[in-house]
């Protein structure tokens, strides 16, 4: 019956049925075969996996980022990214790092990253000197930070499934996705053609001042949703709000770049973009269900454990398998699959839930930039026109900072550890 | 006034009710921070009214995704096959996701049945107010897959 409930996933999802009704069909299938008078779960499990406040938070984080998006906040982004680093050679490139970085802590999506910020940089990369395939791969890669920087809304996802705090998880991806960026930056230096020349020359402190206040509020925006959330301010789906909030003042006050149109269109996007996500998430809770009845949660765990290679060990493990499912699957249903069968097992190696839960989320971010599913590929190829071979093979050097940061914070926890236990203790 | 007019009239209200339920969420925690920082105080089932509307939009959203065919999916087989390979992939693909939310129609009622009448803890309100959402989001998805199977079997261009 595991072998049916496995294989009719797969075949369903490679065949194209969505993948939230292909775990639903599964399910369906199993019950017809296995004991026709559970079918009254369906209806029930579905219920329970949209009925949750927690996961509130969902829909108003991507609200936030699509808010911000609409108030055209990346020239300002761009702008500051440009004053700090713009007078390095291979400015550019680290311009788009650094930019990344900083939409990523206020987007809490890596595909809106990789539009915005790839729109406006790809093509004045290119005007300067740099490959295209080598300008939409920084994009790419870069974009990546989005989904471990906090606001992260995989991290809130996996906070939910795994029933672990949001503040801890939002401080064990700041380490991480810094790393990401530094290293990056490091490669950029070492990759870029050396023929790229500075892009800014000297600033005078007057102006660079002005463009630090002009951007400030924009930047600070990402402290004041995590900070609420890690001080005990606001639950997750409060600061998420309250996001929504300084985001909507932000675009009608600060930049009026923002309609009250295209706020309507965010809200409708939104609400579209979230329950594709929620459905998802309440048909998984059917078939974790079923996992759980025929025990393989358990079955797993004890074979992890008898395979002796201990915590790092099993973790380096788990992190290959994360990489080779993130290349297939999407990031949401990924995290819903992986983390009821791995959590366990890892649990009872003493390994913290937070950990894991970074480590999933930065490894599945590696899999949006690789084919065939790679969601951030895919947006890039629209707008970089480009096909997503060859933004891979340019985004293919940059991802080598992910997996490096992978197996650092594995080997070493602490890069992941650290502040949550600093600062949520 | 045609099926297919009827399609689109029935997605750009459903899609109002959408975006409206979602800035009601909104406004509603909002005012509950607001409630609780500026007078120390709150409002009795609010937040349980605000998950209701958050579980209305998940089981609606999602039937709308059904009709734009905006689903998560992954897309290896169908790039590889011809034109009548794909359209028939499609209407199986279709025919399972109608059948599945088909059945969840069906065995809704029952559920509703046994446990709707219980109350909520804090609003008090009968907890199929917000169990319908189920049978009503899955009903608009069945309506939506049997749209586009006839839709792709008569060769319509999509809108």
């Amino acid at each position: 019956m595991i072998l049916l409930l496995l294989v009719s996933l797969l075949v369903l999802i490679a065949t194209g049925v969505p993948v939230a009704y292909s775990l639903g069909v599964s399910v369906l299938l199993y019950i017809a075969l296995s004991d026709p008078h559970l079918i009254f779960v369906l209806p029930l499990q579905l219920f329970a996996g949209f009925e949750s406040y927690a996961l509130m938070s969902l829909p108003l984080f991507i609200l936030m980022g699509q808010v911000m998006n609409s108030a055209q906040i990346t020239s300002r982004l761009i702008d500051f990214s440009m004053l700090v680093a713009g007078r390095f050679r291979s400015g550019l490139g680290l311009v788009n790092v650094l930019a990344s970085m900083l939409f990523g802590g206020i987007s809490g999506s890596s595909a809106s990253d990789t539009a915005s910020i790839g729109s406006v940089l790809i093509p004045e990369m290119e005007k300067r000197g740099y490959r295209k395939e080598v300008a939409a791969g920084i994009t790419v890669a870069s974009s990546t930070m989005g989904m471990v920087i906090p606001p992260s809304i995989p991290m809130v996802l996996y906070a939910v499934v795994a029933q672990q705090s949001v503040g801890k998880l939002f401080l064990g991806g700041v380490f991480p996705g810094i790393m990401v960026g530094l290293m990056q930056m490091g490669l950029v230096q070492l990759l870029a053609r050396s023929g790229i020349k500075r892009e800014s020359g000297r600033v005078t402190l007057a102006s660079a001042a002005a463009r630090t206040f002009r951007s400030l509020p924009v930047i600070l925006m990402p402290v004041v949703v995590v900070g609420s959330v890690v001080f005990g301010i606001a639950t997750a789906t409060e600061s998420a709000a309250l996001g929504v909030l300084y985001a909507a003042l932000a675009g009608f006050v600060l930049t009026r770049a923002l309609k009250v149109d295209a706020f309507w269109g965010c809200l409708r996007s939104t609400a579209l973009t979230s329950a594709k996500i929620m459905i998802v998430i309440a048909l998984s809770q059917a078939y974790i269900w079923v996992l759980a009845l025929e025990r393989v949660p358990e079955s797993i765990a004890t074979f992890v454990v008898e395979l002796g290679l201990g915590a790092t060990g099993t973790l380096l493990l788990v992190d290959l398998i994360v990489l080779a499912a993130g290349t297939v699957i999407d990031v949401s249903p990924a995290i819903l699959l992986l983390t009821p069968v791995f959590a366990p097992a890892l649990q009872d190696l003493g390994v913290s839930p937070i950990l894991f839960g970074v480590l999933l989320v930065s490894g599945l971010a590696v899999g949006a930039c690789t084919p065939p599913v790679g969601t951030c590929l895919n947006v890039c190829a629209a707008v970089a026109n480009l096909d997503i071979g060859r933004i891979f093979r340019g985004a293919a050097p940059f991802l080598a900072a992910n997996a490096a940061t992978l197996v650092l914070a594995t080997i070493f926890p602490e890069i992941a550890l650290w502040l949550p236990d600093k600062l949520m203790p | 006034m045609g099926i297919h007019e009827f399609e689109r009239r029935l997605t750009v209200a459903l899609e109002a009710v959408l975006a409206a339920g979602l800035l009601g969420v909104l406004l509603t925690i909002l005012v509950l921070v607001t409630l609780r920082y500026v007078f120390q105080s709150g409002l009795v089932g609010a937040n349980e009214l605000a998950t209701v509307a958050f579980v209305f939009l998940s089981a609606i959203g999602a039937a709308v995704a059904v009709g734009r065919d905006e689903h998560i999916r992954v897309d290896l087989l169908a790039s590889r096959l011809n034109a009548r390979g794909r359209m028939a992939l499609a209407v199986i693909t279709l025919s399972l996701v109608g059948l599945l939310n088909l059945v969840v129609v069906a065995y809704s009622v029952p559920w509703i049945a046994t446990t709707g009448h219980t109350p909520m803890p804090a609003s008090q309100v009968p907890r199929f107010a917000a169990q319908v959402s189920v049978p009503l989001g899955c009903g608009l998805a069945v309506l939506y897959c049997c749209r586009r199977i006839a839709a792709t079997l008569r060769q319509e261009p999509r809108s």
